[in-house]
């Protein structure tokens, strides 16, 4: 175990360092800079206007040099500092928008396996009836709409239509936050969030309590006369569950996508609207950090669910 | 007992919902303004530090100051922390009669210090200062009294005025006390900054507003609205949606968002000249445009009327030089008209009739709307009954900038569809068209190489009798429209959609955002 553990670590840290070197290399080779990003295309710059943002945002130096700088630094958990916001410390960013993120993806990925689960189930017990079909035509509909197109009708009819929920943000302009506050602003992305996940669960979900259903220990439980209610919550279900964990494991790196397009919409000041802006500005520091940052969550995220299901199936432990 | 804990929590869930929209409706009712003031090309969501500002002045000009403004209309320079200025005739000597009542939001009093310590910060590159290269020609600023600054030149420059409408005034005594090295991230900037306007900094929340509330030591009186609020957007969609919900009172909005306000009685849309021309630009490098009888036929090859009208809704005026303001546009301007025949004949005259060899010309553009998209495509159309196959490619500013100031580029952008301000100061078009302006040095980006053109612009800008300027600057468009360096499109209206419920706000949509006289202690609620 301890093995399996360690090597997965190690796994896990040489691909942060390619991953890296993958995002500084890819940077450099898109076309346009920080400087260019800052400009005005349609107002009037000097030699010595680029000149001086350059230098601002540390760009007149050796590419090399420019990684091994960030390199070393982000070692000592220093990400630099951002080429636009007036020059704020990356890591003061990244941590102020963290939370939002995982506000808004933690309560989308429990409202999304809550619903996921239970639509599941009962399309499984309503197999090929009129629920079963709807459930189905609604996860056809959740899985092949894009995540933006879902959060600008969401937005259009809730917010605009409806005026159900605030059009965006996280708290309203001006007052004291409250919790309701944040609960109103939050329930519009969180649901449209959970959305496109619960189809993709609902429909693993299904799959697996049909498998489970035909299985002998669930005829032998209802032959002992076990009520209908608790073979399917005690037996069926939890057995049904073991892929739906395994998906929602994977469905947490979705999620970071996902959150990039629902909070570039909502305007919802995390990660996503982060990584978003800073690259439409191609602030490298920013974009470096987030990524890396990201990319160890999810990759943690991994680590954890494989020790798992190693602890869980000794088969696929380390010889 | 199950059933009735869902219900509950799902009857919570969409109270909440509710409440909270109603909360941001419920703005107006606490006199605080909310707008999307950094929505669109005039605005720079995200930035503090008035000195690295390319944009978004309006919502700066509420907290700061600057000596002097334009009027609305954005024709004549006027005082603002500056009663009255003058100058010497050869502009070399400029002297700023300060308001005497002035005071920093921290009480202290704005005096001719604060001012020569603004332009020393101002001028210091390693602050990345934007003002650095274009208040190069300042060597001294003497303060005879407090209320009194003098800028002395090294050079006349005429157009040092428009400059420092973009200057916020800075506090000597707020900012001496912070660390030189690293001031432009202090974190001051967009925590505790005090300036000398109508408004005082209250907040920023991390990418979604800054809070602003009333100035009551104001000298011209408190403000009528007891605070603004700014909003941060990522685009003009989810402004629109905001107003729509009755969450902001103000934003840009697209030309085509707009017409979806006209008729609204709960919505006044305010439209106003650009100051940016769209222009087809020829990349003299390119070698295939080097005779004006090409750069001729591509003009006239497109239908610029049908344009306007279709695509652009009547939104547009039609551009005839790199000038479209009334005092430095002359009446007997080449109008090239529509003429796709005479097109195909100056292109077989210049022997350029099969210009493509074997592959269309891309045509590039920083552009991405959806009105850009359909304005390229007649373009590619009208110019392909001609012979002209170009190729639209439609990419990020940062890639344009990328591309068209990089070294060796020149194959990706023989023709560029772009925009250029002009004005309201006409000497800025020097160097977007003089030779000597190319990049690295300028940003004359498709290489404009015309000696009668840098002539007249060098004559205009050495001009120092401002009576004599206007016609210096029509010299300048004369000769731009005989010679075409680029292809003048047309200058596009921009639009900004107000809550009915707002009086007296004022809105130009200025390039870069400002700086104009807003006279925000008389905006209020109806």
């Amino acid at each position: 175990m301890l093995r399996t553990t360690l090597r997965h670590l190690g796994a896990t840290a040489a691909m942060l360092v390619a991953l890296s070197v993958l995002m500084f290399g890819l940077l450099r080779a898109t076309p346009g800079d920080p400087v260019a990003a800052y400009m005005d295309p349609t107002a009037a710059y000097s030699a010595a206007d680029i000149a001086a943002l350059r230098h601002r945002m540390g760009l007149d130096q050796p590419l090399p040099l420019q990684y091994l700088d960030w390199a070393t630094a982000a070692l000592h958990g220093d990400f630099g500092y951002s080429t636009q916001h007036d020059r704020q410390p990356v890591r003061a960013m990244i941590a102020e928008r963290a939370g939002p993120t995982l506000l808004l993806m933690g309560s989308g990925l429990i409202l999304s396996t809550a619903l996921g689960i239970g639509a599941g189930i009962l399309a499984a017990l309503r197999r090929d009836g009129p629920l079963d079909v709807a459930l189905a035509v609604v996860g056809s509909l959740g899985v092949s709409s894009p995540a933006f197109l879902t959060a600008l009708l969401g937005l259009f009819v809730f917010a605009v239509r409806l005026g159900w929920a605030p059009s965006g943000g996280m708290t309203t302009p001006g007052v004291p936050t409250t919790i309701a506050d944040l609960l109103a602003h939050l329930a519009l992305p969180a649901a449209i969030f959970a959305a496109g996940q619960a189809t993709l669960t609902m429909r693993y979900m299904r799959a697996a309590m049909l498998e489970v259903m035909n299985h002998d220990y669930i005829r032998t439980a209802r032959a002992k006369g076990v009520g209908e209610v608790w073979v399917i919550c005690k037996h069926a279900t939890r057995n049904a569950l073991l892929p739906v964990v395994t998906l929602t494991g994977a469905n947490i790196g979705a999620a970071v996508g996902g959150a990039i397009f629902i909070e570039s919409v909502f305007n919802w000041p995390g990660m996503g609207l982060l990584m978003v802006n800073a690259v439409e500005a191609r602030d490298y520091p920013v974009i470096m950090g987030s990524a890396l940052v990201i990319g160890l969550f999810v990759l943690l995220i991994n680590l954890l669910t494989d020790v798992v299901c190693a602890a869980v199936d000794p088969r696929i432990r380390v010889r | 007992m199950m059933q009735m804990t869902r219900r509950q929590s799902l009857a919570l869930a969409g109270g909440l919902a509710i409440t909270g929209a109603r909360r941001a409706r419920a703005q107006a009712s606490r006199n605080v303004m909310v707008g999307g003031f950094d929505v669109g090309p005039g605005g720079f969501q995200g930035n503090f530090n008035p000195l690295a500002a390319t944009a978004g002045f309006q919502w700066l000009n509420l907290y700061y100051e600057t000596l002097v403004l334009y009027d609305a209309a954005l024709e004549n320079i006027k005082g603002a922390l500056a009663a009255s200025f003058e100058s010497n005739p050869e502009k070399t000597r400029f002297m700023f009669h300060l308001v005497p009542d002035a005071k920093w939001h921290d009480g202290s009093a704005f005096t001719s210090t604060d001012v020569a310590f603004t332009i020393a910060l101002a001028k210091d590159a390693k602050l990345g200062s934007i003002f650095a290269s274009r208040l190069a020609d300042i060597t001294d600023v003497q303060t005879p009294d407090a209320h009194t600054a003098i800028m002395v030149l090294g050079k006349p420059n005429g157009s040092l005025p428009d400059i420092l409408t973009k200057l916020m005034m800075l506090p000597e005594k707020a900012l001496s006390a912070l660390p030189r090295e690293g001031l432009d991230r202090n974190p001051w900037w967009s925590t505790s900054p005090i300036g000398t306007g109508p408004f005082r900094f209250v907040r920023y929340e991390t990418d979604q507003y800054v809070e602003l509330k009333a100035n009551s030591a104001y000298r011209a009186g408190k403000p009528k609205l007891d605070g603004v609020i700014n909003r941060y957007f990522k685009n003009s969609a989810g402004a629109v949606a905001a107003l729509r919900s009755g969450e902001i009172q103000f934003s840009y909005v697209e030309s085509d968002e707009a017409a979806g306000f006209a008729n609204d009685p709960k919505f006044h849309v305010i439209d106003g000249n650009s100051w940016v021309m769209n222009y087809i630009g020829f990349n003299a490098r390119a070698g295939m445009w080097s005779d004006v009888r090409v750069r001729r036929a591509l003009l006239q090859a497109i239908n610029r009327d049908a344009i306007i009208k279709a695509i652009f809704k009547g939104a547009a005026d039609p551009a005839l030089s790199i000038y479209t303001a009334g005092n430095v546009t002359p009446k007997d301007l080449d109008p090239y008209p529509y003429d796709p025949a005479h097109a195909k004949l100056l292109l077989q005259q210049a022997g350029w009739d099969k210009i493509n060899g074997s592959k269309p010309l891309p045509m590039l553009s920083y552009y991405n709307t959806p009105l850009v998209t359909n304005v390229m495509t007649a373009i590619q159309a009208m110019l392909g009954q001609v012979g002209i196959m170009v190729t639209p490619r439609q990419v990020d500013v940062a890639t344009y900038n990328g591309i068209v100031y990089g070294q060796n580029n020149d194959a990706q952008f023989p023709l560029v569809y772009a925009g250029a301000q002009d004005g309201p100061e006409p000497g800025i078009a020097n160097i977007y068209i003089n030779s000597k302006q190319a990049p690295p040095a300028g940003a004359n980006i498709m290489h404009a190489d015309v000696p009668d053109l840098d002539a007249a612009l060098n004559a205009a800008l050495a001009e120092p009798d401002a009576s004599k300027r206007p016609a210096r600057f029509q010299q300048v468009a004369r000769v731009f429209n005989t010679e075409l360096p680029w292809a003048p499109l047309w200058v596009g209206k921009r639009y900004g959609v107000l809550s009915a419920d707002i009086h007296n706000f004022v809105w130009t949509p200025a390039p870069s955002g400002g700086g104009y006289e807003q006279n925000a202690v008389a905006w209020s609620f109806s």
